[in-house]
C-alpha cells in the first residue's frame, strides 16, 4: 500500500496491523513478500531510510571482543556497526549476493559437537531452500547437483571415503552490491500490495508483554527526531539482525527483568561468527596454499562470475565424524603459480614436482592456489551478546558488547580439518596442501565476515532454545523470531539463503494460524 | 653404481608409469628433473632423514622400491603415497603437508646424492 516515513506521523500514532514484522531487511521483506496480496494486515518498521545514513547506523554501536586461547585478545569495537546495515532492505544493501545451503551435516546432531542439532533436517528444509532459490533466480541446489556437470569445468576427482566433497555457491544479482537497481525493485515493489505498509525511522525501543508475561501486546516505535509512537498487532515478528534480535528481547524487560523469552539464560549466548584463516608467503614463509597436479582446469574452484557456481571443498559428516570436528571448507584463490614460472621458493617447487609425478595421471605439472580456510565457530554458551545498561542510544536503548569466544576446540577443530582436507587430497591423487599457521597467530590472521548466529537458537526444548523449530519465542504465544541468530549451529554457509528458506517456512506456518491461506 | 647413475634409476623410476617404459628407462633424467633443484631436494631429505636417523641408503632403497626401480615402481609409489595420507603417516615441511613416503623419496634422493 505504502511506504510512510514515521517521522511524519503525528506524535504517538499507533499503528494498527495483523502482523507487525519488526525489521525491513531481507528477512523481513521476504516474509512481507510472501504475504502481500494476502488477507492480512501486515506492517513493516524499518529504523533505517532507503539509503543508508550514519546517524542511523550508529544505533549500533556497542564494543566488543574476540578472545582464544593461546592468542591476545583481539578488540573489535567497530564491527557492530560496520557489521550490519540499518536501512531498508538491510544488509542486503551491501551484501556480495553469494548464496549457498547448509550442508546436510550442517542440520545433524553430531555426539562430537557439543550442543550441535537443528530440530530440522536439510531434507526438510529442501523445498524452501528451493523457493529462496527461485526467489533470487538462482539454480536450485538440489540432489542432482547440476551444476557439478559442466565438462568444461570438471570437479575434482575425490575418493568418496575421505568425506571431503565438492560444495557450489552461487550469487545473485538481487543484493545492493551486485545490481543496485534490481535489488531496489526487490526491496521496494512489494509494498505495492493492498495489505503491506512499511513504516521508515520507526526504531522499536520495548516489546511490551502482557502482565502474565505469555504474550506481545504491542511495541514502542520512537524515532530520531523525538516522536513516539505505538505499534499494535496480533503476531510479531523480530527480524532486524542476529545481534540486534538479542538486544531487543534483552532490552525488553518491563515485565521479566531477564528480557523477553530468556527464562533460561539463554537469549545473546552461543553467538557465532564466519572467519577466514589464510596467510601470505613472503620470502621467510609460506603461504596458505594448494598444489593441484595436473592441469587440469580448476574454473569451478577458482572462478567467481555471477553467472557461474564457484566450488570450495567440504567436509562432510563422514569427515567430521572420523576427524572428530565441525564444518571445514577451504576456497581457491586464484592461481598464484603456474609450473612454467618462476618458482616462489625451491623447496616449495621440488616437493610440488614429486607430488605431481606420483600423483596418478599426472605428467609432472601442476597449479598452485592461494586458499583460505574456514572452520565452523562451535556452538559456546559463552560466546554472547549481553547489554551495557549504563550506556545507552540516543533512543534509550543499551548497547551491547559482544563476547566472541573460541575455544580449544574450535583450533584444535581448525588445524584437524585442514590436515585432513591435506590427507583426503593426497590420498586421492590430486594435490597437496601447505597449512603454516600457527595457533597463537590465528587471531591476528582470522578475517571476519558479517555473519551474526545463533544468539536466539532454535530448539524443540525450551531449556535449550529461544524459539522453537516454528520461530515461535518458547515464553510468547505471538512472537517470532527470523534470521540467521535462531540457527542452533551456523555451518560455513552464507546464511542469507538460509535466513529466507526458514521465513519461506515461516510464511506458511503464518498463513496457517493466522488463517490466511489464500 | 655411481651417484649419478642411482640418481638417473630412482628419477626413471619415477618417470616410468607416465611413458612407454623403454622410453622411460632411456630417458635422461635432465629431461625429467632436470629443473628439480638438487641442493633444495637434499635439504627436503635431510629434513626426513633427521626424523629417521637409523636409516640407511639400502634399506631406504628396498622399503621404497622392494620390486626394484622398473615399471611398476611407480604405481607402487602411488597406492603407498594413497595409504599414507589415509593413515595421517604424513612428513611436514615449510608447511607442506606430504606423505611419509614421499619424505622418503627426499631421503633417498639426498642419501644417493651425497654417496
Amino acid at each position: 500500500m505504502a511506504f510512510i516515513d514515521a517521522r511524519t506521523l503525528p506524535d504517538a500514532s499507533r499503528i494498527d496491523a495483523d502482523l507487525v514484522i519488526i525489521g525491513g531487511g531481507l528477512a523481513g521483506i521476504t516474509l512481507a513478500r510472501e504475504l502481500a496480496g494476502g488477507p492480512l494486515k501486515v506492517a513493516i518498521l524499518e529504523s533505517g531510510g532507503r539509503e543508508i545514513d550514519a546517524e542511523i547506523q550508529a544505533l549500533y554501536a556497542g564494543t566488543a571482543v574476540v578472545k582464544a586461547p593461546d592468542n591476545p585478545d583481539k578488540p573489535f569495537d567497530d564491527y557492530p556497526i560496520q557489521s550490519r546495515a540499518r536501512v531498508l532492505g538491510g544488509s542486503g544493501m551491501v551484501w556480495g549476493g553469494k548464496c549457498v545451503p547448509l550442508d546436510p551435516a550442517d542440520f545433524a546432531a553430531r555426539p562430537w559437537v557439543p550442543h550441535s542439532g537443528w530440530p530440522l533436517t536439510r531434507r526438510r528444509m529442501q523445498p524452501f531452500y528451493d523457493r529462496a532459490c527461485d526467489l533470487l533466480e538462482i539454480p536450485r541446489f538440489d540432489a542432482d547437483n547440476k551444476m557439478l556437470k559442466d565438462p568444461a569445468r570438471p570437479p575434482l576427482a575425490l575418493d568418496p571415503r575421505d568425506g571431503f566433497f565438492s560444495a557450489p555457491r552461487v550469487l545473485t544479482r538481487y543484493s545492493g552490491g551486485a545490481d543496485k537497481d534490481a535489488f531496489d525493485r526487490f526491496r521496494t515493489d512489494f509494498a505495492d500490495a493492498a495489505n503491506i505498509t512499511v513504516y521508515l525511522h520507526a526504531n522499536v525501543t520495548q516489546i511490551r508483554q502482557t502482565a502474565k508475561g505469555d504474550e506481545v501486546e504491542g511495541l514502542d516505535v520512537a524515532c530520531l527526531d523525538g516522536k513516539r509512537h505505538a505499534a499494535v498487532g496480533k503476531t510479531y515478528v523480530l527480524a532486524v539482525g542476529g545481534i540486534e534480535n538479542a538486544r531487543l528481547l534483552l532490552a525488553s524487560n518491563s515485565v521479566r527483568p531477564e528480557g523477553i523469552g530468556n527464562r533460561h539464560d539463554l537469549v545473546g549466548r552461543f553467538f557465532q561468527g564466519h572467519v577466514t584463516y589464510s596467510q601470505d608467503s613472503d620470502a621467510e614463509t609460506e603461504g596458505t596454499a594448494i598444489h593441484i597436479s595436473g592441469q587440469a582446469s580448476m574454473g569451478l574452484y577458482s572462478t567467481l562470475r555471477r553467472s557461474l557456481p564457484q566450488c570450495v571443498v567440504a567436509a562432510g559428516l563422514p569427515a567430521q565424524a572420523r576427524m572428530g570436528t565441525g564444518n571445514f571448507t577451504a576456497t581457491f584463490n586464484g592461481v598464484v603459480q603456474t609450473e612454467t614460472a618462476t618458482p616462489p621458493e625451491v623447496e616449495t617447487q621440488a616437493m610440488r614436482r614429486i607430488a605431481s609425478r606420483v600423483d596418478a595421471n599426472s605428467q609432472g605439472k601442476g597449479q598452485l592456489f592461494g586458499f583460505f580456510g574456514m572452520s565452523e565457530h562451535l556452538p559456546n554458551p559463552d560466546s554472547r551478546v549481553t547489554l551495557n545498561p549504563s550506556v545507552k542510544d540516543p533512543l534509550g536503548l543499551p548497547r551491547i558488547h559482544l563476547e566472541w569466544r573460541y575455544g580449544k576446540a574450535d583450533w584444535d577443530n581448525l588445524e584437524r580439518s585442514a590436515a585432513g582436507f591435506g590427507d583426503a587430497l593426497g590420498a586421492s591423487g590430486q594435490g597437496r596442501v601447505c597449512w603454516p599457521i600457527k595457533r597463537g597467530q590465528l587471531l591476528e590472521i582470522s578475517s571476519a565476515s558479517r555473519h551474526h548466529m545463533g544468539a536466539t537458537r532454535m530448539s524443540a526444548d525450551p531449556t535449550k532454545g529461544v524459539v522453537d523449530p516454528d520461530l515461535r519465542v518458547h515464553e510468547i504465544s505471538n512472537l517470532y523470531i527470523a534470521g540467521s541468530s535462531v540457527f542452533p549451529t551456523s555451518g560455513i554457509a552464507n546464511p542469507t539463503l538460509t535466513i529466507l528458506a526458514l521465513v519461506m517456512r515461516l510464511a506458511d506456518h503464518l498463513k496457517r494460524d493466522m488463517g490466511a491461506r489464500r | 653404481m655411481t651417484p649419478a647413475l642411482a640418481r638417473r634409476d630412482l628419477l626413471a623410476a619415477l618417470f616410468a608409469a607416465t611413458a612407454l617404459p623403454g622410453v622411460a628407462l632411456a630417458a635422461p633424467d635432465a629431461a625429467l628433473f632436470g629443473d628439480l633443484d638438487q641442493a633444495a631436494a637434499a635439504r627436503i631429505g635431510k629434513a626426513w632423514l633427521a626424523q629417521h636417523p637409523d636409516i640407511g641408503r639400502a634399506a631406504l632403497a628396498r622399503r621404497l622400491f622392494p620390486s626394484g626401480r622398473g615399471p611398476d615402481a611407480l604405481p607402487a609409489l602411488r597406492r603407498r603415497v594413497s595409504e599414507d595420507f589415509r593413515h595421517e603417516a604424513v612428513f611436514m615441511h615449510r608447511g607442506w603437508r606430504l606423505s611419509e613416503t614421499e619424505g622418503a623419496l627426499f631421503g633417498l634422493l639426498a642419501l644417493e646424492g651425497a654417496s
